[in-house]
This record gives structure tokens, sequence and C-alpha cells, in this order.
């Protein structure tokens, strides 16, 4: 059955899963994946996050890059901030899984992950998805 | 007898067939450009596919607002590429290619951008001392 629900209804509960790390950083800057989930939750019940393949990047801890570059006498220190929007996403009440497996494979540490979030085998990942309406490949 | 016109040689060209947001291959060939620049080299950009797209001048010269950071200035795509062009000072170009444009219908670019023919890249190859083609379109 179908049902229409009434304006002002918060849509499902959602698991999206990123596998893509890199999707532009000069013409996208604040406008990536990560933002819009940050952006739209609140229409929503329940959004959280898994990050598999080059996307468990995002949530490495380093120290050292920062998110700019100089083109031309323009220094654009707008770039995307991965790593400091999976902190957003915790710190605002998203779950968080990190993939552990592609994260070695990758050669990162486990333990070297933003606080918050949680790291995972992949097979105990897929076991979550019942607990959600809906799984968004993002 | 009329005289022969010596065509200009540039150092590198890039052809960037590459969509913008859909990896870090856009930001690399700016990036690359700059490197070049920097060592006084010049290089021309060939946009094709969505590469097409960095150009239009619909973006205006910011971003949409960014909603958790509405003061913050993001410069679009076409004014990075614009003020790349002005700070080369004529060591930095940026060709868009008219059948990728049409078949896009991104056909609304910045002034600096100059309009070719796919039937003109093997000129343009040819006036560049070295060329690297940036795929993915």
């Amino acid at each position: 059955m179908t049902t229409t629900k009434g304006r002002g209804a918060r849509g499902p509960r959602v698991l999206c899963v990123l596998d893509r790390g890199y999707r532009g950083a000069v013409e996208a800057q604040f406008f990536h994946a990560l933002y819009g989930l940050l952006d739209l939750h609140e229409q929503f019940e329940q959004i959280d996050v898994a990050l598999r393949g080059a996307a468990v990047t995002m949530a490495v801890e380093e120290d050292e890059y920062r998110p700019e570059v100089r083109l031309g006498t323009m220094v654009l220190d707008t770039l995307p901030d991965y790593r400091g929007s999976v902190r957003d996403l915790v710190e605002e009440g998203f779950a968080v899984y990190v993939d552990r497996s592609d994260v070695t494979a990758l050669g990162f540490d486990p333990d070297r992950l933003v606080d918050g979030t949680t790291c995972l085998p992949s097979a105990e990942l897929s076991l979550r998805w019942p607990e959600y309406d809906e799984v968004w490949f993002v | 007898m009329a005289g022969t016109m010596e065509r200009r040689m540039w150092d590198l060209l890039l052809i960037l067939t590459t969509a913008p947001h859909s990896s870090d291959v856009v930001t690399s060939a700016l990036r690359l450009s700059q490197a070049v620049l920097d060592r006084g080299g010049s290089v021309r950009v060939w946009a094709c596919g969505y590469a097409t797209m960095m150009t239009q001048d619909t973006f205006g010269d910011t971003k949409l607002p960014n909603t958790r950071d509405p003061e913050g200035y993001y410069p679009s795509p076409s004014a990075v590429v614009q003020r790349m062009i002005t700070d080369g000072e004529g060591r930095f170009g940026w060709i868009s290619c008219t059948a990728c444009t049409e078949e896009r219908g991104s056909t609304h670019h910045i002034p600096q951008v100059r309009h070719r023919s796919p039937l003109r890249l093997a000129t343009t190859v040819t006036s560049a001392k070295q060329t690297l083609y940036l795929g993915g379109a």
C-alpha cells in the first residue's frame, strides 16, 4: 500500500553509502556530498553514513593537509575539507561507519580515524542495512 | 606575394575532457597550469565535454551561498578561470570546443574564452610544444 505523507512529515531513515572519494575540489569547494547530507538531514527521520572504498579517506585523521591552493593571484582556501565535514557529521548526530578492510587496504591505521566514527568489518556494515528504510548509494 | 603568418607556440596544451565535480582532474589541470605559469611558461586548456561547463557566465562570480557559512566567499569556477587568464597576462588561455558546447548546452561562456571547432584540434596540438590529454568525458 502506498501512503502519502502530510506536509511537514519527515522523510525515511536512510543509510547513505559513499564509495567515491574524489569529486572535485576547485569547482566543488563546500558543495560536496557530505555538505549535502549535513544540509538536508533535518528533512529526514535519520540519515547515517557509511564510508567505503576511497571514501574512507574522508574519515582518516591527519594534521598537515591544508585545503587550499593558489591559482594566479587567488589563494583559494575554500577547498573541500572532508575531515572537517566528518567531524560535523558526528557532532550533529549522524552515525558514521567506516569500512575497516578499505581503511587497511589503503594503508591507513583504523585507530587514526576521526573521533566518533565507527570502524566496522564489511560484512557487519551490511548487516546494518535492515535498520534503515532505505539505503542510498550517493 | 603574401607573407606567411607566424603561429604562436604554447609550451603546454591540456586537453581536458573530464567533467567537473567527478574527480580531482580539473583541479589537477589548474594546479599543473599554475606550476607551468610560475616557471614562466605558457599554457592553453582545450575544454571538451562537460569541462565546457567550467566557464559558463551563468555562474556569476561566486558560488551559491553556503548555508553553513553564509558570509563566506566562494569564487565560481568561471571566476577562477577568468582570474587565471587575467593574471596570466597572455600566458594562459582557455578554449571551449564548440561541438561539446552545443552538445552539452553550455553555450554562455565568459568573454575571455575562445571558441574552436573540433576540426581545429590538430592545429591546436601542433601549436604546442607538449600536449597532455586528461580524459574522462
